[in-house]
């Protein structure tokens, strides 16, 4: 069982939702080739023959700018070497995103500013759209979930990757899915780990990742007339999905704590209730 | 070395947030510092437009600073039109940091704050938390 969970990144549940079309099939081919050193880059900006790769065609339908006339052009006149030149040139001055080597982490970060004027306008967007504090919770819990599945994927890929490894490990246990979310998973997005992860004390299957002073909302004052709003749904759809796609189907939700805590007047609550069905597992395989 | 208040006026001249961080400030009524806000913005445009040689293209910036017996104010015009007014006590120095720190902090907790409107009073506790944290620690 876990052999088969280690070689897949697909979530095995929800793949309706799974858009990742591009990822999954370039997973199974690279784990293939794990023997090599370096994994070959799978968008290589020097692809002679761009409509043999499925990305590649992706791209240059996104860009209308010239490039995929050009590569057109290519397929019905033949070879031009002018044309691959200017083509080849010109990826290298633009590398888009869909471009860039899948394993390579740096330089890729954003400043926090833009993400804070985004996210801004993501919730006044959603805001306009909704007639309660309930609905746009789930607006934005919906986002992060989209978010979540990529990084998920990204993640897994990259670590598989990197740690060169001929059986990728993969876990499926309760508890080292949590941890990993608590480090890994908030390390990617925020640069750090969460501030603590807790299991209630009230019920069973009930675990709690708290975080002091998230980035995504340090900006965000929330007025008084919906002080039950929290921002963080965003991160709780999107520890959602992570919980989804690792087989541990979940009700995730944020909330806000800090008028208990002076001392961090933003501290955040994920709140993860598991599906009963993740307790009855994790019962049958025991300790 | 006090800072008795902070005024921040929008750049169609109303008056967006006031607080002030001193008792010895007389407590005015919101109405009146409205309408001492809409005149300093008033007094701002014109001295804008009496400055004798104006470099074309650069934009000028009007009044930056007034005095009167122990105390005086510093204007501070952001490039987008707002302008913030520091009322302080004299003499008082690194006013030009405090203004840049003031800025900073209204366009972290301000702009980019989701149930803010561009140009209505600011409502945000984060702003106000900061700022106190600011103040005190130049009053000290």
């Amino acid at each position: 069982m876990s052999q088969s969970i280690g070689y897949s990144t697909t979530p095995p549940t929800s793949s309706s939702r799974f858009s990742l079309q591009s990822i999954t099939s370039s997973s199974s081919s690279s784990n293939t080739t794990t023997n090599t050193p370096n994994p070959p880059s799978l968008y290589s900006t020097t692809n002679q023959n761009p409509s043999s790769n499925r990305r590649e065609s992706a791209r240059s339908n996104i860009i209308p700018s010239g490039q995929g006339n050009s590569s057109l052009q290519q397929q019905i006149f033949g070879s031009n070497n002018n044309l691959i030149i200017q083509q080849q040139q010109q990826q290298q001055q633009y590398v888009n995103i869909l471009d860039r080597p899948l394993n390579k982490s740096k330089n890729s970060e954003i400043a926090l500013s833009s993400w804070a004027f985004m996210f801004s306008e993501i919730i006044s967007y959603s805001q306009s759209r909704v007639d309660s504090v309930t609905d746009l919770e789930k607006r934005l819990s919906s986002l992060g979930y989209q978010v979540g599945q990529r990084i998920l994927s990204l993640i897994l890929l990259r670590n598989t990757q990197t740690l060169n490894l001929k059986d990728p490990k993969r876990e499926y246990r309760l508890i080292p899915i949590l941890q990993f979310i608590h480090t890994q998973i908030y390390k990617f997005i925020f640069g750090k780990s969460a501030d603590g992860l807790e299991k209630s004390s009230e019920s069973e299957d009930e675990y709690m990742l708290i975080s002091n002073e998230s980035p995504l909302t340090q900006f965000i004052s929330v007025p008084k007339d919906m002080s039950d709003l929290s921002c963080e749904a965003f991160t709780a759809g999107l520890v959602e999905s992570v919980l989804d796609g690792l087989d541990l189907p979940a009700r995730v939700t944020a909330h806000w704590v800090g008028d208990q805590y002076p001392d961090t007047p933003q501290r955040t609550v994920i709140l993860i209730k598991l599906d009963g069905k993740v307790m009855d597992r994790e019962e049958v395989l025991g300790k | 070395m006090t800072i008795h208040g902070l005024w921040v006026i929008s750049k169609a001249g109303g008056l967006v947030f006031s607080r002030s961080y001193s008792d010895v400030l007389p407590p005015q009524p919101v109405n009146t510092i409205l309408t001492l806000a809409g005149i300093l913005h008033g007094i701002h445009a014109i001295t804008a437009k009496l400055t004798p040689t104006p470099i074309p293209g650069v934009p000028v910036s009007g009044l930056e600073s007034f005095e009167a017996e122990g105390w005086g104010g510093k204007v501070f015009l952001t490039p987008t039109g707002t302008k913030f007014v520091v009322l302080h006590s004299l003499p008082q120095a690194g006013l030009d940091e405090l203004l840049r720190r003031i800025y900073e902090i209204y366009s972290d907790a301000v702009m980019k704050n989701p149930f803010h409107t561009p140009e209505m009073p600011i409502n945000s506790s984060l702003f106000e938390s900061k700022l106190q944290t600011l103040m005190s620690s130049v009053n000290a």
